[in-house]
């Protein structure tokens, strides 16, 4: 369909630069000679010194008179001596590794100058949407990392390596799956329900496949665009900031080849809750039991007959044995609890301690290899860049792994003066298992389920007959003990240990796992159609086709007894196609540049499902192998965008920058009335310290106040139809065709209306020893996507649709200082902080609760709406709640008046505090002495509140079977008892334990995100002998520690604040060596 | 040249985004549903949004527990005394049992029956109010119309009865019922009385019984005989004991009852002649361990039913007669060659052998939501209530001529008639979702003691007559969203 002839003849550019190669040999000797010529009419000779950044001189280094054939080189102390002809106007000052110069001579005799390194230069280049600017005279906000400082960091996914790195940027915990991607929030949160994700734009295209597929190898730089006038030319699509993700390019004269290999091993980062053991956990259930007679509503039992009960002393009743059904003392089941509640001290561990941990058996020491190589060059009019990587991670729980392979071929060609082609292309093919950890908080995570288990419960089964001895299967070998009765005389577990479940043999028997090819192509051709003026058009592609497998065994777990399994196939295509008009112009100091664009962006979903069941032979997952169709279904589904958009930008002189910017997007999630939206931007820039006034200042060497003003629009994340209103098909009755009511559409449904203001001040002083800046943003978001939760009485659950308005507001800190400077020995410290508030301005309704929160004008989007925790009663250790209605269901009054109530339904609500941290950021620093770096990099938050819904998870009332928090040693024991906890009570479970803020705990952290340390290895004779230039060599850890309020906790897993048991972060330490030939 | 060069480059290129430049390209639809305007267009099309409504009766909702209709009768079984939870290994349905969940309005186990009843009252609406303008014959539209009258009905009756306080026709029953609405709206509406639930609940079965004949597509679909089904069990819980039974005579005719070997075919065959209206579920509809037959057959591979068998209350057991037919359906002494279980599966005094899965590894089975047997049952209890012992007996005799061979007409008269019928009602509706609404249309007290009810397992062994527990809490869903509704206390 699309036609690239035009462009393809371009590439047959060897024959071409042959050609062009001899045309110049030609051309150079006839200038030559007319150039000896001139010389001997008027001449002079310039001197000077070429020295480097930290001011050592340059040998070797090119000088050159521009247009000329004239030229020298530098001798080691660094100083050079030139004629230069009577019409040589520019030194060009060039060498490999630094970035050309060019200085005007002017009437001058002497010309010295410091080049910078080609990484230092390219640092001060921001790659911005359709472009880039210099980071000295950008007006917009933004922070870029270089390759050169994640170089050294076991890295499969590009986002990690935001964490920390950036004032504004939050980011959450990575979860400990091999290739997983955190989430990032830029300055606040723009959107409740539609996506807070940042877009993602891979050179220059916004990327349309997984993050995961990028090769941290490939990636020369992220910038992270942070306000309204740097992003607004993405438009509907940049509301929440923009990531730019620019992949290395090969270098013109300088032919590399790159080799680095990784090793590393991983481990769980953070620790579990601290939980009781098997000994302490009987008094406990004990405990939980009696209070369950004594303390019932309807016929309570008094307390010593109720103690004799869970004693098991009492004929026909079931005592605590029975109900946990694993008795793993010595003794009788009726002797092993005394009816005064203490474990009998005669009680004696049968099992093998070693099987009471349901965590161990499934976890193993993770791996992870990388081998990348990557080979760059470039002639003349040419260059190209080709990497290769392999990445296999094994994670630390057994059956999740991630393998990838990368490839990658980045060429641009110059055919012409007036045509500029290149490609990036990009393959993936990558795969991995997963270990069913997908699901937080669900039985058939290893995590949630090793967590859950109680202390008494063997993995393996023990015999019914002779205590102590293992259930030997027929050919003697342990075996399982799903806890569920499948092996005669065994017991069951209680519900609280998942009886029928055993996390350890689904992880043994199950498959989860996917496979994925992607092919991310980006092609342009850049044409100058006259002076100053360029035409571009881009085309880029991103492919991905995901293969998922889910594979639930017949043993045990969901897919027992038949065993089924599910296989999706999913192609996504994204296809970016635009056509860009760019003009610069200069007169004298005033500086023009203008862009005026198109862009169609489509993306087509195409997905096929299909499950069976009922396996016929082991060890074959394909759907033929399976005897009923319990599900065969497949969908398309399309979006398409269509965006004009332009920008003008006026440079006075390099001190004062204005630009203006506006796109308009149509979008097809939304009707045809409220389709198109229109974003616009405008911004300025004042060098300050190019004022004359400031221009001898002795510690300011450079200041520059910029502010900027914009509009962007947020679409992502409300599905592609919202507002349609839908009937599901498929809902047929038996084999009679039937649909049935799905979604209620808002047809007025439309974008998500960002606008931003910034401010902020960027220094450098005392000879750019400390940089930094400082930021004002005030983000507001107007008709915020909102899935409005419906009185279900209306048939539906909820609707999509636009509420009201927000704002985050917030400063940004910046600060980065070369502490020690010295030839030898450098010390550098960064550090960024960031503190916001989030507020609702306006809601078409009053509130609007909402999980554990609740939005109303004047509250945060994190601000908690919760049940207020009131503490216990110390006469009979119930939980009180304040009360909604003083006298209403359960009041109590108590002694100081107070009126709390038993009733949770009765209990009041009330905000508790936020999620929101007063302030976050991060810490970096690295020393170097002589070839030696150290260097560490942290995150960090003070304030705000975590809803620790696992540690509630783990203080339940009495659960029979789940496991306990020592914390609950400290629980309500008998009338007089002051404690915070209530009394243990298997019959209030869900009472004593409901949702309240009992649960908020602070959610402060410290967070010791990498520490690295390497050496460099340079212009060494053995290496040279190898043939190698240079060599580094690296150790480095990942997830060293993190300091939290409550050991276990994990306070940067969400936004929201609400932890979940998912996949533990993962430690890794890393060695690692990265060659250079 | 050069410069034609680049024209032609250029052309080329502004070329390839003409296409994208029409107004359908920015038009994109799902192809997985179709949108809601389609629905009355036709009387084809607002048939398939009928027989939607008759799938959602088993499908599968948000969560494992959500399965339709056999999920609220699996919840009026636990909160009675007559449906024994023999273990306690996997703890669905605990709650229940505990009289816990239904209390508790955070719970997903109250909003359910809440969110199910709605959903098809909200399905219904579109059809009763739009089908008149559908293209299609006048029959065509009666028969939707009146299904759809008929189901929301069906959705009242069950709503206000576990939402509500129950219906007693010496008071006025104004007592707050449920949210009526007619018309479908997302603005939230207060509860309307008990008394003006169940008004509309008569008055949609009336017209329900005015616009359906015997006819029907299958017996997943309302007729007639069913609405007159639904009406006997209305007038009974209304107390209108002499329009129960006359609706309850009127539904059956038609019916027979089953034979002796079709009671141990296992109650998941739509086919039998006593079922009047059901579920039917294909293989490709299975929603695992989402199914009815997941919790209370007596085969199915399930940890649930495994380790927590459902038994009958042996008092109840008891009372039935030796050679009565239904007795193989419990066995109070099972073994491994007179009872039938999963493989490895426990084997608890008691246990019922009534439902049956599909196999050990499939949950798929029909269910049956009105038999012929209810209908005997309804009419001989309200013959009973009204004082008409000879015609209560008759009725009776009906159904134990069947179901005791050789039985005779029972001599019993008043009080004790009606403990035999209503003995006789509880063995035979066991499991069918029946005796939490008969405790609370009576008004008696929950008594679980004296029989197989393990005490540790239930712990609420007795609930008053009258008190709070018997009204489910409003789910906070709706509270949080609606702020005319009020909370039961």
């Amino acid at each position: 369909m699309f036609n690239f002839e035009p462009l393809s003849k371009g590439f047959d550019f060897f024959f071409y630069i042959k050609t062009k190669l001899h045309m110049r040999k030609l051309f150079l000797l006839l200038m030559g000679v007319v150039f000896f010529a001139c010389q001997a009419l008027a001449q002079r000779t310039v001197t000077g010194k070429v020295t480097d950044e930290k001011g050592a001189p340059l040998p070797k280094v090119s000088v050159q008179v521009k247009g000329t054939n004239t030229g020298t080189v530098t001798k080691d102390d660094g100083t050079y001596s030139i004629t230069v002809p009577a019409n040589g106007k520019v030194l060009l000052i060039s060498s490999v590794d630094m970035a050309t110069q060019e200085i005007g001579i002017g009437n001058q005799n002497v010309v010295n100058t410091t080049l910078k390194s080609v990484e230092k230069a390219l640092d001060e280049v921001v790659v911005t949407a359709y472009g880039t600017a210099q980071k000295e005279t950008f007006t917009g906000s933004a922070t870029k990392i270089s390759a050169k400082e994640i170089q050294n960091r076991p890295l499969t996914n590009v986002t990690a390596a935001l964490i920390g790195t950036s004032a504004g940027l939050a980011t959450t915990t990575p979860n400990g799956q091999p290739g997983s991607t955190p989430g990032v929030r830029i300055r606040g949160f723009g959107s409740i329900n539609a996506s807070n994700e940042p877009l993602y734009v891979v050179d220059g295209v916004p990327l349309g496949s997984a993050l995961a597929n990028i090769n941290m190898d490939d990636v020369e730089s992220l910038s992270v665009l942070k306000d309204a006038a740097t992003t607004s030319l993405y438009g509907s699509r940049a509301a929440n900031g923009v990531i730019i993700i620019t992949t290395k390019k090969g270098r013109k004269g300088k032919n590399n080849i790159n080799f680095k290999y990784n090793r590393s091993i991983t481990s769980r980062a953070i620790p579990d809750y601290s939980r009781v053991s098997a000994e302490e956990y009987y008094p406990l259930m004990w405990e939980s039991y009696r209070n369950s007679l004594a303390y019932r509503a309807t016929n309570p039992i008094p307390l010593a007959t109720a103690s004799n009960t869970a004693s098991g002393l009492t004929t026909g009743q079931n005592g605590i044995v029975d109900l946990l059904a694993y008795n793993p003392f010595n003794l009788p089941k009726a002797q092993v609890m005394l009816p005064d509640g203490t474990l009998n001290p005669a009680a004696q561990m049968i099992y093998n301690r070693a099987d009471l941990n349901w965590f161990d058996p499934i976890t193993r020491q993770g791996a992870r290899n990388e081998y990348s190589v990557n080979l760059s060059g470039g002639a003349d009019k040419t260059d190209y860049f080709l990497s290769f990587a392999y990445t296999k991670e094994e994670g630390y729980i057994k059956r999740s792994d991630f393998e990838r392979f990368n490839a990658r071929a980045n060429i641009n060609s110059q055919i012409k003066d007036w045509l500029k082609v290149g490609m990036n292309l990009a393959f993936i093919r990558s795969g991995g298992n997963f270990a069913s950890t997908g699901g937080s908080n669900n039985i058939v995570n290893p995590f949630f389920f090793a967590a859950r288990m109680g202390p008494i419960f063997p993995v393996y089964a023990y015999s019914p007959t002779t205590p102590g001895a293992y259930f030997l299967d027929a050919n003697g070998n342990r075996q399982y003990d799903f806890g569920n009765a499948t092996l005669p005389g065994l017991p069951a577990r209680p519900a609280g240990a998942y009886g029928g479940r055993h996390t350890i043999a689904e992880n043994e028997l199950s498959r989860e796992f996917f496979k994925r090819n992607v092919f991310n192509g980006r092609a342009y051709a850049e044409l100058k159609l006259a002076e100053g003026l360029k035409f571009t058009t881009n085309f880029a592609s991103d492919i991905t086709s995901r293969f998922d497998v889910t594979f639930q065994n017949k043993i045990i777990g969901d897919g027992a007894p038949a065993g089924r399994v599910s296989k999706d196939y999913q192609t996504v295509t994204g296809l970016t196609l635009n056509q860009l008009l760019n003009y610069t112009k200069t007169v004298k100091r005033h500086s023009f540049e203008a862009l005026a664009g198109h862009e169609n962006y489509r993306v087509n979903e195409d997905y096929l499902t299909g499950t069976r069941q009922g396996q016929i032979v082991d060890n074959n997952v394909q759907l033929i192998n399976f005897t009923t169709t319990t599900n065969l279904s497949s969908t398309e589904e399309n979006q398409t965008i269509e965006s004009y958009f332009g920008n003008i930008k006026y440079d006075f002189g390099k001190k004062l920058f204005f630009t203006l910017g506006g796109r308009s997007d149509g979008n097809s999630r939304f009707d045809n009335d409220v389709r198109w939206g229109k974003f616009w931007s405008t911004s300025a820039a004042w060098v300050i310290t190019k004022e004359n006034f400031m221009r001898n200042s002795k510690f300011i060497n450079f200041l520059k106040l910029r502010s900027s003003y914009g509009t962007t629009g947020n679409d992502a994340g409300i599905g592609y139809y919202s507002y349609q209103t839908l009937y599901d098909l498929g809902r047929n009755n038996g084999l009679i065709p039937g649909i049935l009511q799905a979604t209620l559409g808002d047809t007025s449904i439309t974008w998500e209306a960002n606008k931003q203001f910034d401010i902020g001040l960027e220094f450098e002083l005392f000879k750019s020893r400390i940089t930094g800046s400082i930021e004002y943003f005030k983000r507001e978001t107007d008709n915020l996507i909102f899935r409005v939760p419906l009185p279900l009485s209306s048939g539906f659950t909820s609707i999509l649709t636009n509420i009201g308005s927000m704002y985050n507001k917030g400063v940004e800190i910046a600060l980065s200082a070369d502490v020690i400077k010295k030839k030898d020995f450098t010390w550098n410290i960064s550090f960024n902080a960031t503190t916001f508030t989030n507020q609702i301005t306006a809601l078409p309704q009053k509130e609007i609760i909402s999980g554990t929160k609740k939005l109303m004008v004047g509250k945060s989007i994190n601000d908690y709406w919760l049940r207020q925790w009131y503490g216990v009663d110390p006469t009979d250790g119930a939980a009180l709640f304040k009360a909604a209605n003083g006298l209403g269901a359960g009041v109590r009054i108590n002694s100081k008046g107070d009126s709390v109530t038993t009733d949770i339904n009765n209990a009041k609500f009330d905000y508790s505090g936020s999620a929101i941290p007063d302030w976050y950021g991060g810490l970096q620093t690295s020393f170097q002495y002589k070839n030696i770096t150290l260097s560490a990099l942290a995150n960090w938050q003070v304030g705000g509140l975590t809803y620790d819904d696992t540690y509630a998870a783990y203080m339940h009332a009495g659960t029979y079977g789940a496991s306990l928090h020592t914390d609950m040693q400290k629980r309500w024991q008998k009338p007089g008892d002051i404690t915070n906890i209530p009394r243990m009570d298997n019959a209030q479970t869900s009472i004593f334990g409901a949702t309240s803020s009992r649960w908020l705990t602070d959610a402060s952290f410290l967070n010791l995100q990498n520490v690295t340390l390497s050496y460099d290895l340079a212009n060494n004779q053995y290496l040279k002998k190898a043939g190698i230039n240079t060599a580094r060599f690296f150790i480095s850890i990942e997830n060293v520690k993190m300091f939290t309020k409550r050991s276990g906790m994990n306070p940067g897993q969400s936004f929201a604040g609400v932890t979940s048991i998912g996949y533990i972060p993962a430690r890794v330490f890393n060695v690692g060596v990265n060659m250079n030939l | 040249m050069k410069n034609i060069n680049k024209l032609l480059l250029l052309g080329a290129i502004a070329g390839l985004s003409l296409s994208s430049c029409k107004k359908e390209y920015l038009e994109t639809r799902p192809t997985d549903q179709i949108d809601a305007s389609s629905v009355l267009t036709t009387t084809e099309n607002a048939k398939t949004a009928l027989n939607g409504i008759h799938r959602s009766m088993f499908m599968r909702y948000n969560n494992q527990g959500e399965f339709g209709y056999g999920t609220i009768m699996l919840n009026n079984e636990t909160l009675g005394e007559d449906y024994v939870l023999s273990g306690q290994s996997n703890g669905w349905w605990l709650g229940f049992y505990r009289w816990v969940d239904h209390r508790n309005s955070n719970s997903g186990n109250c909003e359910f029956p809440w969110r199910f009843f709605y959903r098809i009252i909200s399905n219904s609406n579109v059809l009763i109010n739009g089908v008149d303008g559908a293209s299609g014959t006048v029959a065509e539209k009666n028969n939707i119309k009146g299904q759809s009258l008929a189901y929301r009905a069906w959705a009242y009756f069950n709503l206000v009865q576990l939402y509500g306080i129950r219906f007693d026709k010496n008071t006025a029953n104004a007592n707050p019922g449920v949210p009526l609405l007619l018309t479908n709206t997302i603005v939230g509406q207060p509860r309307s009385t008990v008394a003006q639930v169940y008004t509309q609940v008569n008055a949609d079965l009336n017209a329900a019984e005015a616009l359906l004949t015997t006819t029907r597509a299958d017996k997943t679909n309302f007729n007639v005989n069913v609405v007159r089904g639904l009406q006997a069990r209305v007038a009974l819980t209304q107390q209108d004991w002499d329009r129960a039974a006359t609706k309850a005579a009127s539904a059956r005719s038609g019916f027979t009852l089953m034979t002796a070997a079709q009671q141990l075919e296992g109650y998941n065959l739509y086919d039998n002649p006593e079922w009047m209206w059901g579920s039917r579920q294909i293989d490709d509809q299975t929603e695992f361990f989402t199914a009815y037959l997941a919790y209370i057959s007596y085969n199915f591979n399930s940890t649930n039913i495994r380790t927590n068998p459902k038994c009958i209350n042996n008092t109840l057991y008891n009372t039935m007669a030796a050679t009565d037919v239904r007795r193989p359906l419990w066995v109070p002494a099972p073994t491994t060659t007179n009872s039938i279980t999963p493989p490895g599966g426990l084997r608890n005094p008691f246990m019922n052998q009534k439902f049956k899965a599909k196999d050990f590894a499939n949950s798929v089975g029909d269910i049956p939501n009105m038999r012929v047997a209810e209908m005997i049952l309804i009419e001989a209890e309200a013959r009973a209530r009204n004082g008409q012992d000879g015609l209560a007996a008759a009725a009776l005799f009906v159904l134990m001529a069947n179901r005791v061979p050789g039985s005779v007409l029972s001599a019993n008269t008043g009080a004790a008639l009606l403990a035999e019928i209503m003995n006789s009602r509880r063995v035979e509706l066991w499991g069918e979702g029946f005796r939490f609404l008969d405790l609370k249309r009576l008004d008696i007290s929950l008594d679980r003691n004296g029989a197989n009810h393990n005490t540790a397992l239930a712990l609420t062994m007795n609930m008053a007559a009258g008190s709070l527990n018997w009204q489910y809490a409003i789910p906070i869903a709706e509270i949080n969203a609606n702020p005319l509704v009020t909370q039961n206390p």
